[in-house]
């Protein structure tokens, strides 16, 4: 099918390709090495390169450079602006903005005022937002094409959940005009699970995945129904008040306040905006030495007054003073999973993605909402965790290197909601076993979210062996609470209690004794309706029984059962209602 | 995807059940059963499932 003229990027033949994830505080480029994504460090040697573009002198810089420049140059740096593509000047948020060049309406979209020419009796440009993506993005390629010695042509580039058309539309025409062809948006969430189930060890389950995407200046909770490895969106999230800048806004008032009782009648650096710029770098970067390291230093040339500040800080001081942020951030992950209607109980995995997903006590948190059984996926809590900051632009890789051979149509025609939106069973359907006591119980073969069509096989044990009956049934689940067992109640002992450090004097809910008796929760399967019921005669002791349900997408159902290893078998059909 | 184990045995076929074929179809899956949702279009599995989903393959079609 050749369409003459539609869309002029290049052959698929003559691609490079790269993932691409953009963010508003930083940005990665990744490509596949024998099927294995890499992230690229730009010639700064930096895999997460800040989203800035600064200018001096009619020079352009990019990235730590431009990050650098903040505190001498911020007037002609543009920093935090992705967000504002595609979006009238009224619809922005410029918290982020205030330390750096200011965004401004322009018509129907956003500007920055920046001297980007040589010369004193130079004008300064306006730049529309979509001009600065363009720009910045022509740095990202460029860094890539160095890097691979080609030219890169074509990448997949990650976008949140909530990006709409005309964001999607704009993103794409910036790329375009830095004459990047973007092959698909895909969103980040979905990034992330990509990376995670093309390790080479993964298997490939039906799970349920709470991705949380915590980065500079938003966090992104999303609940993805990952089902044959084919993922689904239950629901998502988003919060632009607790994330990375906001912890460093506690660092950044912790050590002012430090520096002014150090140095009685110092200006408060706050109050000044260079100050205020070295105050937040250096904050930001003590806040990254906490992840890894117990204790971090904080130090900075001429805080205030010209005077020179060095301090400390340790761990667990910062997860004191910072517990408001990290609470926000356990609250916004509790909300997305009771917007998919599901229970933390049903959550198989939490992906922590981006950079603020470094911080141990935000993971460690995590752990403490979701039952001992959900693996948490980060550097603090799982040793096989991939980096949070590489997540996205590996999945974006290894999109790009599935679809690279396709023509720009096909891949149109696959992503458009005739392939993509289709029914979803609600229930689950399954077949009836014994327990250990004897009872009937509600085996899961197709999960409720299960897009459709679909086909699951499993081996149910048949030790008996003999006539076996395979009752095909719906089956969902509740949470059944049980309440303990009333204890009798112990003195409270006045003097076990300890008294907190200086700023936590409320009681913390956490240390009570209540915890011990805390009711029990489990997901328990109940058997609904009855589908069908199938007849293997004359299986052997010990045997297995293989049962296939294959749902198709006009709901109908094929029912296969068969002795694993044996012949014949069974199959009946139920035609859709 | 793998077949996953169960280790649970199959009841026993009750006493004096019978069926044509040794099958009985007794319900089904309603519209009222299924929510129509929104596929990523990300991924191997994906890309195999719109590959069917295009040329109407069904999987044993496609497993050939
Ligand atoms: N090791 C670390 N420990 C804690 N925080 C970190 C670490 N590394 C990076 N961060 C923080 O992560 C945030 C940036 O996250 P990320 O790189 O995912 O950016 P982003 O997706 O562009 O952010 P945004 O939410 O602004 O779009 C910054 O606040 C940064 O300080
Ligand atoms: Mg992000």
């Amino acid at each position: 099918m050749s369409d003459s003229g539609a869309k002029s990027g290049p052959e698929p033949s003559e691609r490079t390709t790269i993932g691409i994830t953009f963010g508003n505080s930083n940005s990665s480029i990744a490509y596949l090495v024998d099927d294995k994504p890499e992230v690229i460090a730009n010639e700064d040697g930096d895999r997460q390169i800040p989203t800035i573009l600064s200018y001096v002198d009619g020079e352009e810089y990019y990235g730590q450079q431009a990050k650098n420049f903040l505190v001498r140059n911020p007037q002609n740096t543009v920093a935090y602006f992705r967000d504002f593509l595609g979006k009238e000047f009224k619809a922005i948020d410029p918290t982020h903005n205030h330390a750096s060049s200011h965004p401004q309406e322009s018509g129907e979209t956003v500007s920055f005022t920046i001297k980007d020419k040589a010369g004193e009796e130079e004008a300064a440009s306006t730049l529309a937002v979509s001009e600065v993506a363009t720009r910045y993005l022509r740095r990202l390629v460029s860094a890539a094409t160095e890097y691979l010695g080609k030219k890169v042509t074509s990448a997949v580039i990650t976008i949140p959940t909530n990006f709409n058309d005309k964001q999607k539309a704009a993103l794409v025409a910036a790329a375009a005009a830095a004459d990047l062809e973007v092959l698909q948006l895909i969103s980040e969430p979905v990034a992330a699970v990509l990376a995670y189930d093309a390790r080479p060890e993964a298997k490939i389950e039906d799970k349920v995945i709470v991705v949380a995407e915590l980065g500079g200046t938003r966090s992104d909770v999303a609940v993805v129904a990952s089902r044959g490895g084919m993922y689904t969106v239950l629901a998502t999230v988003h919060d632009y008040e607790f994330a990375g800048v906001a912890l460093d806004k506690v660092l950044m008032d912790h050590f002012a306040k430090d520096f002014m009782k150090k140095n009685s009648g110092a200006a408060d650096p706050r109050e000044n905006a260079r100050n205020l710029a070295k105050l937040r770098l250096e904050a930001e970067a003590t806040k990254r030495a906490l992840s890894l390291g117990a204790n971090a230093s904080f130090s900075v040339e001429s805080l205030a007054d010209g005077i020179d500040f060095a301090s400390t800080i340790n761990r667990l001081r910062y997860e004191t003073i910072a517990r408001a942020v990290f609470e926000g951030l356990n609250r916004l992950v509790e909300s997305a999973v009771k917007k998919a209607g599901l229970d933390v109980l049903d959550v198989d995995e939490v992906i922590l993605s981006g950079g603020t997903s470094h911080t141990p006590r935000i993971a460690a948190n995590l752990g403490n909402i979701f039952p001992q059984k959900t693996r948490i996926l980060a550097p603090a809590t799982d040793v096989t965790a991939i980096n949070p900051s590489e997540l996205q632009a590996r999945g974006a890789a290894l999109q790009a290197s599935l679809i690279q051979d396709y023509e720009a149509e096909d891949i149109d025609q696959s992503t458009h909601a005739a392939v993509t939106t289709v029914p979803h069973v609600a229930n689950a359907i399954g077949v009836i076993s014994l327990n250990e006591a004897g009872e009937e119980v509600f085996v899961p073969v197709v999960q409720p979210e299960t897009a459709v069509p679909a086909r699951r096989t499993v081996h149910v044990s048949a030790p008996n062996g003999g006539d076996v009956l395979i009752k095909v049934v719906e089956g969902n689940t509740h949470i059944k609470v049980t309440k303990p067992e009333p204890k009798v109640k112990e003195d409270e002992s006045k003097a076990a209690k300890v008294e907190d450090a200086d700023d936590s004097d409320e009681d913390d809910s956490d240390f009570s004794d209540e915890e011990e008796e805390e009711e029990k929760r489990e997901k328990v399967w109940k058997i609904g309706s009855t589908l069908a019921e199938a007849a293997l005669k004359g299986v052997k002791k010990g045997g297995k029984v293989e049962v296939s349900i294959t749902v198709g997408s006009d709901l109908s159902v094929i029912v296969t059962a068969r002795e694993v290893g044996g012949k014949g078998g069974v199959r009946g059909t139920l035609t859709s209602a | 995807m793998e077949a996953t184990v169960i280790p649970l045995p199959l009841p026993a076929l009750p006493e004096g059940w019978e069926a044509e074929n040794n099958f009985k179809a007794i319900g089904k899956i309603t519209q009222e059963g299924a929510t129509q949702r929104t596929l990523e279009p990300v991924g191997p599995y994906f890309l195999a499932h719109a590959r069917r989903a295009r040329h109407k393959r069904t999987f044993s079609e496609d497993d050939r």
